[in-house]
């Protein structure tokens, strides 16, 4: 339960997350409309330009699905190889100040596969691990990309969904949309958002830690490192990979409540954009498509805040004094909503009941999700949806005026149904082998919640872990390294299909028998499926890990 | 093998392709950004960049948001159990429960150090929330207010 206060400040930062994400809204639109020649082009265009000159892209290519995905997975992987060798060589590489050595090959894919996937899974404390070098070239640079990645297939789903009459370029060409992303959107965004942490007392610097004797005259190393640059964008960009393994309850990660709450409106800001998006490049007619999806995205995210909220918020072990008992318990359900997974307190801190709201978050994956992402899953179930409202009423399923098919259908319930897949059988599979008592778990409810949690967070790219440098084994490693990318790459090649097919697809006016989807009863309608649907999958498995121990009444239990 | 086939080229294009803009995207995101904000930040705000180290005679004794160990009784003591393991703060509470403690080996009235305390309260939410102070904050008070008990820790 809580007060005043809390209140106010639980209104205020969702408030200023709606309102910059409606104000950011028609920009971002315009950031991928190949038709405007506006301000923004003679700005940026050149810079651009010269990017595809100098990487033989030709910008004018239309890309179908098959190659808008391919183009994409192959970019990543690259990315992640580069990534993958700066961690394996850091120690002969350059700004390594502490001499820290190589990352040894399973820890170094896990985090090669884990940034790219825009999970960050953390199996490692970087201020122990990573050099300055890896910090910025393994982290930062697939922090940037792989939200440019998850807008990049956000707007090719869209434009698919709007269809040719929106416009001649298809799904677009993966390309432009990355490039375009990094340049028009997360660069700038994250060049003001990171000297405001500067000011705020985040460090950034490249001298190397430094030693101190402190007062009592013990040594003491003062850990600074590239960290404001860091923390922007893997905010913004729903990453959540911390410079430090303690993430954002440490210090300097997230200096003061001013700090903590710039983070949250931060990680909330694009993902809570881009149903105005989705809107917008639907056509003035259909904007109010994207409220519905809105609506029910933020109706999800309120459950989730009122089971986490109800218990007590009382500050306790595991939290840091600075930002208080409520706040942690505020971030918790934010940062897995957005699926971004950075935290700020011990999760072994929180109660069992906010641990299920974090679940809540990672089942579903659009509350309103990921980094452009989000917004996919979003319409994953609003397919699902009509298939069954349309099952209801004995009628074809329709959405923006276009059937929806079997192969459709099909398609998104394959995509709904690759979650529980990699999220229960890797569990299964931890205890089967013995992984989990090799490094301590056991098998009642505690540990259970840990494990299923780990599998849970890396198959929804979120990243917040219970075992953090515990997992460091060869098992967890590549484990979760095969679901993170299953996790992130599976469900997008499905939409993009389905986008790729209905883009050509015949729109007529709507049969006007169904369920109008640009109003609040298609919003509860979709609240409602996506909660009988997700509990459904992952009752029984929540039942015995965090609802038991809410249960037994275990507060701080974990 | 399909030699040049239409599949091949494409998917090499596509390889050489993401290959250049892999490693340009890497030298803009991973190298030029950071190192232009660090340019920016330790010309604009060096204090911060370089994590707030607080100087005593001179001489860097630790950052100001950022716990040191304190074990002697002489001095407020952190606590250790916190999120990050270097939590800079504690608790109102547990600030005025080590005040007997000091007292005890200081000499320093009790009402002494609950000035001090309270004169120092920081506030969760800026002007309301829960209560706390900064352990180091404190001491560094201490230690100015009274040189003669601290000497043997201001060297």
């Amino acid at each position: 339960m809580i007060g005043l206060i809390q209140s106010v400040v639980l209104v205020s930062v969702l408030s200023a997350g709606l309102l910059l994400a409606r104000m950011l809204a028609p920009y971002i639109a315009n950031v991928y409309s190949y038709e405007s020649r506006g301000r923004q082009d003679r700005l940026f265009l050149p810079i651009e330009t010269a990017i595809y000159r100098l990487c033989g892209i030709k910008q004018d290519r239309v890309m179908e699905w098959k190659e808008y995905f391919t183009a994409m997975i192959v970019l990543n992987g690259l990315m992640a190889l580069i990534s993958f060798i700066v961690l394996i060589f850091q120690n002969s590489l350059p700004l390594d100040p502490q001499g820290f050595p190589g990352v040894r090959w399973d820890l170094a894919l896990n985090t090669a596969m884990s940034i790219s996937s825009n999970t960050n899974l953390q199996h490692y404390a970087g201020e122990n691990t990573l050099s300055y070098l890896s910090q910025m070239v393994a982290i930062q640079f697939l922090q940037f990309t792989s939200a440019a990645t998850g807008l990049a297939v956000a707007i090719a789903v869209i434009r698919g969904f709007a269809g040719k009459a929106r416009g001649k370029q298809g799904l677009g060409n993966f390309y432009v949309d990355f490039v375009r992303s990094l340049t028009r959107i997360l660069l700038p965004l994250s060049f003001v958002a990171a000297l405001v942490f500067v000011y705020l007392g985040v460090p950034q610097s490249l001298n190397g830690y430094t030693p101190v004797t402190t007062i009592q005259g013990a040594q003491q190393l003062i850990k600074i490192g590239p960290v404001a640059s860091l923390v922007s964008i893997m905010q913004l960009g729903t990453n959540g990979g911390g410079y430090y393994g303690a993430n954002s309850a440490y210090p300097f990660q997230n200096p003061s409540q001013a700090s903590d709450l710039l983070e949250m409106i931060l990680m909330l800001l694009i993902p809570t954009a881009m149903p105005f998006v989705y809107g917008e490049m639907l056509g003035k007619k259909s904007r109010k498509e994207g409220i519905s999806i809105l609506v029910a995205a933020y109706a999800l995210f309120m459950v989730d805040l009122a089971i986490a909220l109800y218990p007590s918020t009382a500050i306790g072990p595991g939290m840091e004094v600075r930002f208080g008992g409520f706040a942690p318990v505020f971030w918790t359900v934010t940062t897995t909503a957005v699926t971004t997974g950075s935290v700020n307190a011990a999760l072994s801190a929180l109660n069992p009941l906010v641990i299920v709201s974090a679940f809540m978050g990672m089942l579903i994956q659009a509350t309103p999700g990921g980094i452009g992402v989000g917004l996919v899953y979003m319409l994953m179930y609003v397919l699902i949806t009509v298939f069954i409202v349309g099952l209801m009423s004995g009628r074809t399923p329709e959405y923006l005026g276009m059937k929806i098919g079997v192969r459709d259908i099909k398609l998104a319930v394959f995509g709904f149904l690759i979650h529980p897949f990699i999220v229960l059988v890797p569990t299964f599979m931890a205890y089967a082998t013995r992984a989990t008592s090799a490094i301590g778990l056991g098998t009642g409810s505690i540990s259970f919640t840990e494990v299923l949690y780990e599998f849970t967070s890396a198959a929804a790219n979120n990243g917040s872990d219970f075992l953090g440098s515990a997992a460091n084994t060869v098992f967890f490693n590549v484990s979760t390294a095969i679901v993170m990318w299953t996790g992130r790459f599976v469900p997008i090649a499905v939409m993009l299909a389905i986008a790729g097919s209905m883009y050509s697809r015949d729109r007529g006016p709507t049969n006007g028998a169904g369920l109008k989807t640009d109003s609040l009863t298609f919003a509860l309608v979709l609240f409602a499926t996506i909660l009988i649907v997700v509990v459904l999958t992952f009752f029984p498995f929540l039942a015995l890990g965090p609802l038991l121990e809410f249960l037994r009444g275990h507060v701080n239990g974990f | 093998m399909i030699e040049g086939g239409f599949e091949t080229v494409k998917l090499k294009e596509i390889a050489l392709t993401g290959a250049r803009l892999a490693i340009l995207s890497a030298l803009v995101c991973g190298l030029v950004f950071p190192v232009v904000i660090t340019g920016i930040a330790q010309i604009a705000m060096p204090y911060q960049a370089n994590g707030q180290i607080v100087y005593v005679n001179g001489k860097p004794i630790g950052s100001a948001i950022i716990a040191q160990s304190f074990t002697s009784p002489l001095f407020f003591h952190p606590r250790n159990n916190s999120a990050s393991g270097v939590d800079p703060d504690i608790t109102l509470n547990s600030a005025y429960s080590q005040v007997s403690r000091i007292n005890v080996s200081t000499h320093i009235p009790v009402a002494s150090l609950k000035a001090i305390i309270s004169s120092n309260v920081m506030w969760t939410y800026w002007i309301a929330g829960t209560p706390y102070v900064s352990v180091l904050k404190l001491n560094m008070v201490l230690m100015e207010k009274y040189p003669q008990i601290y000497s043997a820790f201001v060297s």
